[in-house]
């Protein structure tokens, strides 16, 4: 008879251990630093200009807040390609409109002739629009979640049944606050790309697991009940692991190039789509492989438990 | 399914894959005198999204509150069309969201513009006007015509007289609720050769001379036009043919400069990307990883082929930056089926089974976790499609239940990226499982490439 190479069942309350204190921090994280909106969500607008030269940010935020008359912030974002840029924020959800900007650049070009201001991107939206298309993108989960769920209940009752589908949704839930986690931890506000991020893990994340319950069943139908269902599952994750380590390892492969290209290029706007991702792969594959069914192999050995007394 | 494969079945579809790789990717032109025709569409004719290109995101929406009906939208929506086209802006997207009063547009900054401006583009597009028609040339004339008594305006160039000569003109139609005013003004002011003015709020636009009465509706303006003047006259009469004015509540712009580097970035990523890839499979998995190598250039191939249209009766789609992380993505989780597949044939070689023997168990065992673990990316794909997509197309026509309360997306970029996702996934079975088979088994027919150790089997030749 086979045997496992490696025990990961018997060390399952390590890897609950971790999940739980993976998703404290995030909690606690998103307590502390607060979960930061993209305009795309509440409104507002975002201003980027390049200039040349030197300027002094302060100099400059007291000549911008005169033309709009609105108490903005200015800050710098020169990207690592050489571009000095600032960035010009408006308070809270104002948004700015196309005569503003012009005058904004035309004043702003008058008083620093030297320093050449030039717009290399904007961006305004509407409250109203923001916080429609927010409530649009929850809608846009949920209704994922909803379809992944139907599959998942149609799939798992061939393989596990209904409880072996619950734990494969807890393992998926542990993937998506990771997510979010990476988007609290690294402060980057929540926005289209965050949806994105979210509904791609949630479509990658279950396959895995559905290959390795896949496995146990198989493996179940092979040998009946001589093996104890911990070591069934521990031989499964055994057969299952070069699979589901070598493709999350090209695909993080994959991802890891765009977030370094992205970093070296400054294209945040991809980094801060790539990097979750990423990170939302990676713990795809370890709450299928140890997650998922740890919590399966604790949840049998209960009822075993409960079943003998 | 105990097919056998033969040698030339690996060479013709790895031969075809080589062509289709190099076709899609540098496309298939020829350049007589200044016409370039374009048989086969290559990567270079794909069309960029305003984040790569640099251009602009706007949402109109009707000022001040105004409940706009749908033939209203669509005739503001025709006229940005219009507009865009005046301003030689040709691959504009313009859409309009009904329930909601808004029209979306999306235009790439023109090539070869030096300064990038634009907030006057919007405000341009944006500019509708109350026009009115006035005796007199004051503004304070007496109206004789509003915009809703307007059906259009066109510009247009002959002669206007028997023996005239040609020239540019503006063809004046109007709607049944102008042509009585409009004959009873004209005939007046025939008499004394008075003008009509035509303004677009306090602005006068034109002020012909009323030479004749016009009693069929039916007008033309002239008088030392330009095809430009002329078109723009008629442009302006149209857009103020709508009683409401479009504001810019939303926008966003990216300067062309800023969008061409993140184009040659994600470009250095792809090929990075697929290089190391490739490098991984390859050792991990020898032979079954070269191929699943070549499988991958097919795929990523025919990703860029569903973009660009490939032949030119084929739509283009627009390629955003999320869109090529997309194909990127597709790189790295399109292997998958080739790792299943290898693993599979790795471990049936292990447990003593023949070199034949073992692919088939490796390609029958291997196919329903690779239908798995598509099924719910394609899922999520839809999904994405449908929520960040144009808000009149065919996906959001079949989740209205879902996204049909909701406007656009202010996020458009992503569209993009569910369709490169999707198009990656559904390749996949294409490349990764049938053209794989293919080849495997051709190349299991050479015999030089018999060897177990090939496969990842152990070290002992059988077969």
């Amino acid at each position: 008879m086979q045997t496992a190479k490696y025990d990961f069942m018997g060390k399952r309350r390590i890897f609950f251990g971790i999940s739980a204190a993976i998703i404290a921090v995030i909690v606690l994280c998103s307590i502390l630093f607060g979960v930061q909106m993209d305009i795309q969500f509440r409104g507002g607008a975002m201003l980027t200009l390049g200039y040349e030269g030197e300027i002094q940010l302060s100099d400059v935020e007291e000549a911008a807040k005169e033309v709009l008359g609105s108490d903005i912030t200015v800050q710098s974002s020169d990207s690592a390609t050489g571009q000095k840029a600032i960035t010009v924020s408006m308070p809270g959800s104002e948004t700015m409109s196309a005569d503003e900007l012009e005058d904004l650049i035309a004043q702003l070009n008058e008083a620093y002739e030297a320093n050449n201001f030039t717009q290399l991107e904007t961006s305004n939206v509407d409250a109203t629009m923001g916080r429609e298309f927010f409530i649009k993108c929850l809608v846009a989960v949920v209704t994922a979640c909803v379809l992944i769920l139907i599959y998942v209940w149609i799939r798992f009752r061939r393989i596990g049944g209904l409880t072996a589908g619950t734990f494969a949704v807890c393992a998926l839930i542990n993937d998506l606050i990771v997510v979010f986690g990476c988007f609290v931890i690294l402060q980057i506000p929540l926005n289209g790309n965050f949806v994105a991020a979210m509904l791609t893990i949630l479509g990658y994340s279950i396959n895995d697991t559905v290959v390795i319950y896949d496995r146990i069943r198989e493996n179940r139908k092979l040998m009946g009940n001589k093996l104890p269902f911990e070591q069934l599952v521990n031989l499964s994750i055994n057969q299952s692991l070069r699979r589901s380590v070598n493709t999350t390892v090209t695909t993080c492969i994959a991802l890891a190039v765009v977030c370094v290209v992205s970093v070296v290029f400054s294209l945040s706007s991809i980094f801060t789509f790539a990097l979750p991702l990423m990170i939302g792969m990676a713990s795809g594959l370890y709450t299928s492989l140890f997650l998922a069914t740890g919590l399966w192999v604790e949840w049998e050995s209960h009822r075993a438990k409960k079943a003998s007394k | 399914m105990k097919k056998k494969g033969k040698p030339w079945h690996f060479a013709v579809v790895a031969l075809l894959i080589c062509v289709f790789a190099f076709t899609a990717f540098f496309g298939v032109s020829s350049t007589y005198g200044d016409i370039k025709t374009v048989y086969i569409k290559g990567a270079s004719d794909i069309r960029f999204g305003i984040d790569i290109r640099g251009g602009v995101d706007v949402t109109f929406v009707p000022a001040d509150g105004y409940d706009a009906t749908p033939e209203q939208m669509q005739a503001a929506k025709t006229v940005i069309e219009d507009r865009l086209v005046s301003q030689n802006i040709t691959d504009s997207e313009v859409y309009t969201d009904e329930a909601k009063d808004r029209i979306i547009v999306r235009f790439p900054w023109k090539e070869g513009e030096s300064s990038f401006d634009p907030e006057t583009a919007i405000q341009e597009l944006g500019a509708t006007a109350q026009l009115t028609f006035r005796k007199g040339t004051s503004a304070d004339g007496e109206i004789v015509l509003e915009g809703s008594d307007v059906r259009r305006a066109a510009a247009a160039y002959g002669p206007l007289t028997a023996n005239g000569v040609s020239e540019y003109y503006v063809q004046l139609e109007l709607e049944d609720s102008g042509k009585t005013k409009f004959a009873e003004a004209t005939t007046e002011l025939a008499q004394e050769n008075g003008q009509i003015s035509i303004w677009m709020d306090d602005q006068m636009i034109s002020a012909p001379y009323v030479n004749t009465a016009i009693t069929d509706g039916v007008a033309t303006i002239s008088g030392s036009f330009t095809q430009e003047s002329a078109v723009s006259l008629a442009d302006r009469i149209n857009s103020g043919a709508l009683p409401f004015a479009l504001s810019a509540d939303s926008y966003s712009t990216i300067s062309p400069t800023l969008g061409t580097q993140s184009l040659e970035a994600m470009l250095l990523a792809g090929i990075i990307a697929f290089v190391l890839v490739a490098l991984y499979m390859i050792l991990n998995y020898r032979l079954p990883g070269a191929i699943a190598s070549l499988a991958l250039l097919g795929q990523s191939a025919a990703t860029l082929a569903c973009i660009s249209g490939y032949l030119p009766i084929f739509n283009s789609f627009t390629l955003t930056l999320p869109g090529i992380a997309g194909i990127i993505l597709a790189i790295g989780m399109g292997v998958d089926a080739n790792v299943i597949t290898a693993e599979r044939i790795k471990e049936e070689l292990k447990s003593g089974k023949t070199l034949d023997g073992a692919l088939n168990a490796g390609f029958s065992r291997g196919l329903a976790p690779i239908i798995d673990g598509n099924v719910t990316v394609i899922i999520v794909a839809l999904v994405l499609m449908a929520a960040f997509g144009p808000t009149d197309g065919v996906l959001a026509a079949i989740f209205s239940p879902v996204f049909g309360w909701f406007g656009a997306a202010t996020a458009g970029t992503i569209y993009s990226f569910g369709y490169t996702l999707l198009v990656g996934v559904i390749l996949n079975f294409v490349f990764g499982v049938a053209a794989t088979r293919v080849m495997l088994r051709g190349v299991s027919r050479i015999k030089a490439l018999r060897n177990p150790v090939l496969y990842g089997g152990a070290k002992n030749a059988n077969g």
